[in-house]
């Protein structure tokens, strides 16, 4: 549209500009991600930073994951309802709650959310850094941004979301609970006795795995499109943008292959 | 590094001030705001003057935008439910005839509208909260009030009007996109054939109508909230920042509460 | 005439404290005083774009303050505004300058719009730039799309938000100079707020300094200049030893 290309090579020309710029974004991200295993291996992490942003995310997500999760939890339930009444499927209730929870919707439900709040929060923070060239005024004193600002909230936004994603299953399954026994008489004797026997270890650590994967996909988009802001207010704002969006087709893609690697 | 980290020790009170700034009034003044931006809104569609063409324009940014991206996000979505499905069919009853059926029930009563809005309240809020924002920043809204033309009037019923409509288009596509990928995982991981799998007779009406109406309530839940946080920002590019942020995350918990009370009446009204 | 009275406005920390202030018919009023004065908000607040808590504008004898958006739209047609930050839309410079015409006066025709339109242009030296986009243009030409835009009404009121700020010397001259030459013609009462003080005192008739939320000062630019205040004495010859 804006640039000038016209007739039929217009559209094929749109689709190489856009494959050519996600192929430079991922390579920019892949090179990041390098930087930062270089400068986590032997820790030359600032350490209060580090502290400091665990304390930051959590708190500022945590109340808003978990009304995410217990709604959602009793969402599943209500979708669940007309099926287990048509085919009276009480006992199956709990577990295939449970079973969802782990697998899919705990983790990919909080990784969008935790995307949201602190990847967003964390894209616009580095980039009004960017723009207001306080990354430089940190090089001009000889300190690594990468080491002293990127890998302190890498490496909080993985273990966070790992560590919410688990309290999220949890609520999650509360939130459903309550609904099972609201809507369907199923209560939480019967909701858990039904489910435990065939639930296993491994479908709770195929969530825990993949909200470790999504943690990486959210740290290193967020964190890459902050420090490549440029252009004032409005510079950021476009760097948020492109970043949950970037950050939220990762998720995808990762929760794509992993389902289908660990069954 | 010393004084970097004095630098942020200094401000550390302030984050904790603004943790335990009274939570409940915060959120009844969000919530009276976001009540205000609506009706405003609604009373604009009807009565505004504001200019030829914007509402296309926006139409055109909004679904030209988030195509591709809905696009591929929902093929995801659509390989992982059936994938998972199909799954849990085996565990309970290994017989696969029915679960083509059931997923396009599913598919087509909630998940294409309420998995498919989250991906799209990313793309779409931030984008509008940012645009909003920056002309916040700018004085952009100033200078429209100055001319006697309201933000809401000017700005927000566009984007609400196009985030409506194109929100609806960009998921019936993109469930489109997700029951073919959700096809293509049914046959090779199950040896479900098509056209076992392509079988509606499961889908009614009653889902056809609550599945649009959700697409319809989170398009227009992601334009207004999205609306009103780029409305209310505040200071220079770390405002437009958060109130991206802000946006999504606005968006997001929005379309769940949504959800909760839609399929709350959906249950009880457009029973299965 | 513009009067306010005794504004009180604070967001989180009070910002006005207590203004009160008297423009006369065909003055050239200049607000200065140092950053986070409260000078700008004291002018969106005569323009009706933020409500003060307390106190009240009047502008021809007529009370504005909580009149709602509607009623508004009748006062903003004899007020022109410059912005700090130009706030263009991102449209072209011909329907910038344009806008306020058509949303606020119906009944002009599109070619004595366009007419009205390349009239401003010309006056500010930027001839045939009606399809040009704002955001290709340089700071000093904003800014001056900045004054077409708010003098194409030739409204009664004009006022200014920084107009030369990060501007060099020789734009910033000729944009002073252009206020001054527009008011004049116009026979329009303008408050300019600005920090760039000298250049703003060799246009202003009237000069109110500004500090911590208070006007601290009101007189003639030759009354600023003999004034014993130890604020306005320090800030209007850009002393560094003093009581600021």
């Amino acid at each position: 549209m804006s640039n000038g290309t016209s007739g039929a090579l217009a559209i094929p020309e749109r689709v190489g500009a856009t494959l050519l710029g996600i192929a430079g974004q991922a390579g920019g991200i892949a090179i990041m991600a390098g930087q930062i295993l270089r400068r986590s291996a032997p820790w030359k992490v600032d350490r209060y930073e580090f502290i400091r942003n665990m304390y930051r995310m959590g708190v500022k997500s945590l109340p808003i994951l978990a009304a995410t999760a217990f709604f959602t939890g009793a969402i599943m339930v209500i979708q669940a309802a007309p099926l287990v009444i048509r085919y009276n499927a009480r006992s199956f209730v709990g577990w295939s709650a449970i079973y969802t929870t782990f697998r899919e919707i705990g983790p990919l439900l909080m990784a969008l959310m935790f995307n949201g709040r602190v990847g967003a929060n964390n894209t616009a923070e580095l980039g009004t850094m960017a723009v207001t060239e306080q990354l430089d005024a940190l090089r001009a004193l000889a300190i690594d941004p990468i080491a002293y600002l990127v890998v302190p909230r890498a490496i909080s936004i993985v273990i966070i979301l790992t560590l919410l994603c688990v309290i999220g299953d949890f609520l999650a399954i509360v939130g459903a609970m309550g609904m099972a026994s609201f809507m369907l008489d199923v209560n939480w004797m019967l909701f858990l006795n039904s489910s435990l026997p065939r639930l296993e270890v491994w479908d709770f650590a195929v969530g825990v795995i993949k909200a470790f994967l999504f943690g990486i996909m959210i740290a290193l988009n967020s964190c890459y499109y902050g420090l490549s802001t440029s252009g004032g207010a409005p510079g950021v704002g476009r760097a948020v943008n492109a970043s949950v969006v970037a950050a939220a087709s990762g998720v995808f893609i990762a929760d794509y292959l992993s389902t289908f690697i660990m069954d | 590094m010393t004084t970097a980290t004095a630098e942020s020790q200094a401000s550390e009170p302030d984050d904790l001030d603004d943790v335990e700034e009274s939570q409940l009034e915060f959120y009844a003044r969000e919530i009276k705001d976001l009540v205000g931006v609506f009706s405003r809104t609604l009373y604009y569609c009807v009565r505004g003057k504001r200019e030829k063409g914007d509402i296309a324009a926006q139409m055109y940014a909004i679904g030209n935008g988030s195509m591709f991206f809905m696009c591929v996000t929902m093929a995801f979505i659509g390989a992982i439910v059936a994938y998972q499905m199909g799954l849990q069919t085996k565990k309970i009853i290994p017989d696969m005839s029915l679960l083509g059926a059931t997923f396009l029930k599913l598919q087509v009563r909630d998940l294409i509208a309420s998995v498919g809005a989250m991906p799209l309240a990313t793309r779409v809020g931030a984008g509008i909260a940012a645009e909003i924002g920056s002309m916040v920043v700018t004085e952009q809204t100033d200078a429209l009030r100055m001319s006697a033309a309201d933000p809401v009037d000017f700005l927000v019923v566009p984007r609400f009007i196009a985030s409506v409509i194109m929100g609806t288009v960009v998921l019936c596509v993109g469930g489109g996109v997700g029951i073919f990928s959700g096809m293509l995982v049914a046959m090779v991981s199950f040896d479900v054939n098509p056209n076992t799998f392509l079988n509606f007779s499961m889908l009614t009406s009653g889902d056809v109508i609550l599945g649009l109406l959700k697409m319809v309530t989170y398009g227009g839940t992601i334009a207004i909230v999205s609306s009103q946080r780029g409305l209310r920002t505040f200071g220079g590019s770390e405002g437009v920042g958060i109130a991206t942020t802000e946006a999504v995350v606005g968006s997001l918990f929005g379309i769940i509460v949504w959800q909760f009370i839609l399929s709350a009446i959906g249950y009880v009204l457009l029973p299965a | 005439m513009i009067k306010v009275h005794d504004i009180h406005l604070s967001f989180k920390k009070p910002v006005l404290r207590g203004v009160s202030l008297e423009v006369p018919h065909e003055c050239i009023y200049a607000v200065i005083g140092p950053g986070a004065a409260g000078k700008s908000v004291l002018l969106k607040t005569i323009a009706g774009l933020l409500t003060p808590d307390t106190g009240q504008v009047w502008i021809d004898g007529e009370e504005v303050t909580f009149h709602d958006e509607l009623k508004l739209a009748e006062l903003r047609k004899k007020i022109g505004y410059l912005f700090q930050n130009y706030a263009l839309f991102d449209k072209s410079v011909g329907d910038n300058i344009a806008f306020p015409l058509r949303r606020l006066f119906g009944n002009i025709g599109e070619d004595e719009i366009k007419e009205r339109v390349a009239e401003r242009l010309m006056r500010m030296s930027l001839p045939g730039f009606e399809d040009r986009n704002p955001n290709s243009l340089s700071g000093g030409q904003k800014k001056r799309i900045g004054v077409a835009r708010a003098t194409i009404m030739r409204a009664p009121y004009i006022l200014y938000d920084e107009p030369t700020a990060g501007l060099d010397p020789v734009t910033s001259q000729r944009i002073c100079n252009l206020i001054r030459d527009e008011a004049r013609e116009q026979r329009s009462t303008v408050i300019v707020v600005s920090s760039d003080i000298q250049r703003l005192l060799s246009i202003a008739d009237r000069v109110g300094m500004m500090l911590h939320g208070q006007l601290i000062f009101d007189g003639t630019v030759d009354e600023a200049f003999a004034s014993a205040n130890p604020y306005v004495h320090q800030f209007i010859r850009g002393e560094t030893e003093g009581p600021l």
